[in-house]
C-alpha cells in the first residue's frame, strides 16, 4: 500500500478543501482534554493529533443521542449532511466497527445509521501518546487506525503521512494529488518507529494481558465475584453513555403539533426499568444483575455474535466513573 | 419512505372493540396492515403515547388483524380509552413464527394462562386452517376466575370440533362454574399425548410459565419440543436496541418463542 505525505504547510489547505465539500471536525486540545470541533474557514486552525482520543465519544456522528426516526401518520425524509471527521483514534474506529455490525451487518439494515455512515468520511490519526486510562492493547488493538477509516495518517516532523483503507480514501488522495507527495522509505520507517514506541508505552501501562478464556470466565462468574465487582457502583450510568461501543436505544414518541414524532434515544442497561415489561416483571431488577449484564454483553455475548469484544479499550468508562471503578481490574480478576 | 423505514408504523383504524374480561379487550383492526405467521409479533403504536409489543390473536389467514390485550400500563391504559374508528399504528412482523412444518402429523399440546391465551388463539386458528395435517390439538387453558377467561363466546364452538380437546380451569370458581378449579397445572396432571414426539406450546404469566414448564418436563416432553413465549421489554423489534435480550438471545429476533432447550440454563428465564 502506498503512503502519501502532506507537508506541514499544506495541511490547512487540505482541511480547507475538504471543508468546502462537507462540514469538517478535528481535535483541539483545551484545558487538559481533547474535543472534536467544527472547522470554519477563517478560524484559527490549532489541531492536536498527538493526544489520545477526544473526551466525548464520536458515536453521535452516526447514532445521535436523540434522533427522529419516524413521523406518524405521515413520514418524511430527513436530510443528512456530508461530514469529515479528521483525526479520530483507533479506539473510536473500533466503536464504529461494532456499530457497523449491529446497524448494517445484522438484518434489517438501519437506514439512518447507514446514511450517516455513507455520508461521513472518517480520517483517523495515529495515537503516539497513550495515557494511563488506555487499554486498547489488552483487546488486541493497535494505537493507530488499521481498518474501518477511509484514510489514516501519522504525524511526522515533515508532515502527515497518509494511507488509504477504502476506495473512498484512495479517491480523496487522487483528487488532491497536487498537494501530496509520495512517501519515502525514511518516512515509513519513521512511522514504524513511532508506532512501535506507542505499542511499547501501552504494554508498559497494561503489562498484564486479559486471560484467553475471558468470555467463559465472564459467563461463569459467581455471585460473590459479581457483588465484589459492582460494590462501589452508584449507578450514575456514565460508563455506558461514554462508551463508544454501547448501542442500546429506546424509541420514544412525542406529540409534534398534530403529528407524532418518534425519537430514538440512547439508553443504558444500568437503568432499573430498562428491561421491565408492561406487566411489571423485571429480569434484572437487582443492580448486581444489571452491572454484570454490561460485562456479559461486551465480553461474552458479543463475542458469540461477532467474535470480537464490544469494547475498544478507550478508557472513557473508567475516567467517567463516579466511583473510579476500573474495568481492567474487574476483567483481570474475573 | 414507508417501505424502507423499519421504525415507521403503518396507520390503521380500530374497526371493532370487544371486551373479553374486566381488564382484557380484543381490538379488531380495519384490515391487515402487515402479513404475519402465527407466533410472530407486532409493535402497536398508540399515537402520542408510544408503542408496545403484542402478538396478534387472529388467524394469519383472516382479512382483519386482531389483538387481545390486557390493561397493564401506560400504553395499554391509553389504548383502552380509544374508540372504534380511532387510528393506531402497526409495525412488524417481528420474530420467528411457530415451526408448523415440524408440527405436521403430530398431536399438539397447547397450554395457556390468562391473557397468554391470545397468541395461542392465533396458533390454534392457523392449525384449524389446515386441521387435516395434524393428528389432534389439545388445549389446556386456565385463568384466575371464570370472569377472567377470554374468548368465552368462542370456546364452546371450539370444543365441538372433532380432533380438538379443550379443557379449562380457574384458580377460584363461582356459583355457576361447573369446571375444574385450580391453577393450570391441575389440568396438566394427565398428558394424553405421545410426549416423545409431540410439541407443546406454552404462553402465560411468568409463574404459570415456570410451573407449567416444570410439569411438562416431568411429563417427558423433549426439551426442544417445549415452545415457550418469552415476555420481554421490546423497543425496536429489530434485534438492535438490546432491551429484550435474555442470555444471548434477542427475544425479538430469535424469539418471541424459544424452546426450553434454549433457555433452561438461564437463571429465571421467565422473569
Amino acid at each position: 500500500m502506498k503512503s502519501y505525505l502532506l507537508s506541514p504547510d499544506k495541511i490547512l489547505t487540505f482541511v480547507k478543501e475538504l471543508s468546502r465539500d462537507g462540514s469538517l471536525y478535528y481535535p483541539v486540545f483545551e484545558e487538559g482534554k481533547t474535543h472534536l470541533v467544527g472547522f470554519d474557514d477563517g478560524d484559527e486552525f490549532k489541531p492536536n493529533f498527538a493526544k489520545i482520543r477526544t473526551a466525548e465519544n464520536i458515536k453521535g456522528f452516526f447514532f445521535p443521542s436523540r434522533d427522529t426516526v419516524a413521523k406518524f401518520p405521515k413520514d418524511e425524509v430527513r436530510p443528512v449532511e456530508k461530514r469529515y471527521l479528521f483525526g479520530v483514534k483507533n479506539c473510536d474506529l473500533r466503536g464504529i466497527d461494532v456499530y457497523d455490525r449491529v446497524f448494517m451487518g445484522w438484518e434489517p439494515v438501519d437506514p439512518f445509521y447507514k446514511e450517516r455512515r455513507d455520508k461521513t468520511i472518517v480520517i483517523s490519526a495515529d495515537c503516539p501518546e497513550p495515557e494511563d486510562s488506555c487499554f486498547c492493547n489488552l483487546l488486541g488493538f493497535n494505537p493507530y487506525g488499521d481498518s474501518v477509516s477511509d484514510l489514516n495518517f501519522t504525524e511526522l516532523p515533515n508532515g502527515l503521512l497518509f494511507e488509504a483503507y477504502t476506495k473512498r480514501g484512495e479517491e480523496i488522495i487522487d483528487a488532491y494529488k497536487n498537494i501530496f507527495t509520495e512517501a519515502k522509505d525514511a518516512d515509513e520507517k519513521e512511522r514504524k518507529a513511532l508506532r512501535d514506541e506507542a505499542i511499547k508505552k501501552l504494554n508498559k501501562i497494561n503489562s498484564k494481558p486479559f486471560r484467553k478464556d475471558l468470555p467463559a470466565r465472564v459467563e461463569a462468574a459467581d455471585k460473590e465475584k459479581i457483588r465484589n465487582a459492582r460494590d462501589e457502583c452508584v449507578e450514575c450510568h456514565a460508563c455506558l453513555h461514554a462508551c463508544p461501543t454501547c448501542y442500546c436505544f429506546l424509541l420514544s414518541d412525542y406529540q409534534k403539533g398534530k403529528d407524532v414524532e418518534r425519537v430514538r434515544i440512547w439508553d443504558a442497561c444500568y437503568y432499573a426499568a430498562y428491561a421491565r415489561v408492561g406487566g411489571g416483571a423485571n429480569p434484572r431488577s437487582r443492580i448486581d444483575e444489571r452491572f454484570w449484564n454490561r460485562f456479559q454483553c461486551k465480553f461474552d455475548f458479543f463475542v458469540k455474535y461477532e467474535n470480537i469484544f464490544a469494547c475498544s479499550g478507550c478508557g472513557r468508562c473508567l475516567l467517567g466513573c463516579s466511583s473510579k471503578i476500573d474495568i481492567r481490574e474487574i476483567l483481570w480478576n474475573v | 419512505m414507508e417501505r424502507i423505514n423499519p421504525y415507521y408504523p403503518i396507520p390503521v383504524k380500530i374497526k371493532k372493540i370487544i371486551p373479553e374480561t374486566p381488564n382484557i379487550t380484543t381490538f379488531i383492526l380495519d384490515g391487515k396492515p402487515i402479513d404475519f405467521e402465527a407466533g410472530q409479533f407486532a409493535e402497536l403504536t398508540i399515537p402520542n403515547i408510544g408503542e408496545a409489543p403484542f402478538t396478534p390473536s387472529s388467524s394469519p389467514y383472516d382479512d382483519d388483524m386482531e389483538f387481545t390485550i390486557m390493561k397493564v400500563g401506560r400504553v395499554t391504559d391509553a389504548l383502552f380509552n380509544m374508540k372504534e374508528g380511532d387510528l393506531v399504528g402497526v409495525r412488524g412482523p417481528f420474530g420467528k413464527p411457530y415451526p408448523l412444518q415440524n408440527f405436521k402429523g403430530k398431536e399438539i399440546f397447547i397450554v395457556g394462562g390468562g391473557v397468554g391465551f391470545a397468541p395461542l388463539r392465533s396458533l390454534f386458528l392457523a392449525l384449524l386452517h389446515d386441521l387435516k395435517s395434524y393428528k389432534k390439538i389439545y388445549i389446556r387453558y386456565g385463568a384466575r376466575t371464570p370472569q377472567d377467561l377470554v374468548y368465552k363466546r368462542l370456546i364452546p364452538e371450539w370444543q365441538k370440533i372433532d380432533r380438538v380437546d379443550l379443557l379449562l380451569t380457574v384458580d377460584v370458581g363461582d356459583e355457576s362454574w361447573q369446571g375444574r378449579v385450580g391453577v393450570v397445572t391441575v389440568i396438566l396432571d394427565k398428558v394424553p399425548v405421545d410426549v416423545k414426539s409431540s410439541p407443546t406450546v406454552v404462553c402465560g404469566p411468568p409463574l404459570m410459565m415456570k410451573f407449567s414448564t416444570q410439569r411438562l418436563v416431568e411429563a417427558g416432553f423433549k426439551h426442544e419440543n417445549i415452545y415457550l413465549s418469552m415476555e420481554k421489554n421490546m423497543s425496536c423489534g429489530l434485534g438492535k436496541c438490546n432491551h429484550c435480550r435474555v442470555g444471548r438471545f434477542y427475544v425479538c429476533k430469535d424469539g418471541p418463542v424459544l424452546t426450553w432447550e434454549e433457555v433452561k440454563d438461564i437463571e429465571e428465564p421467565f422473569l
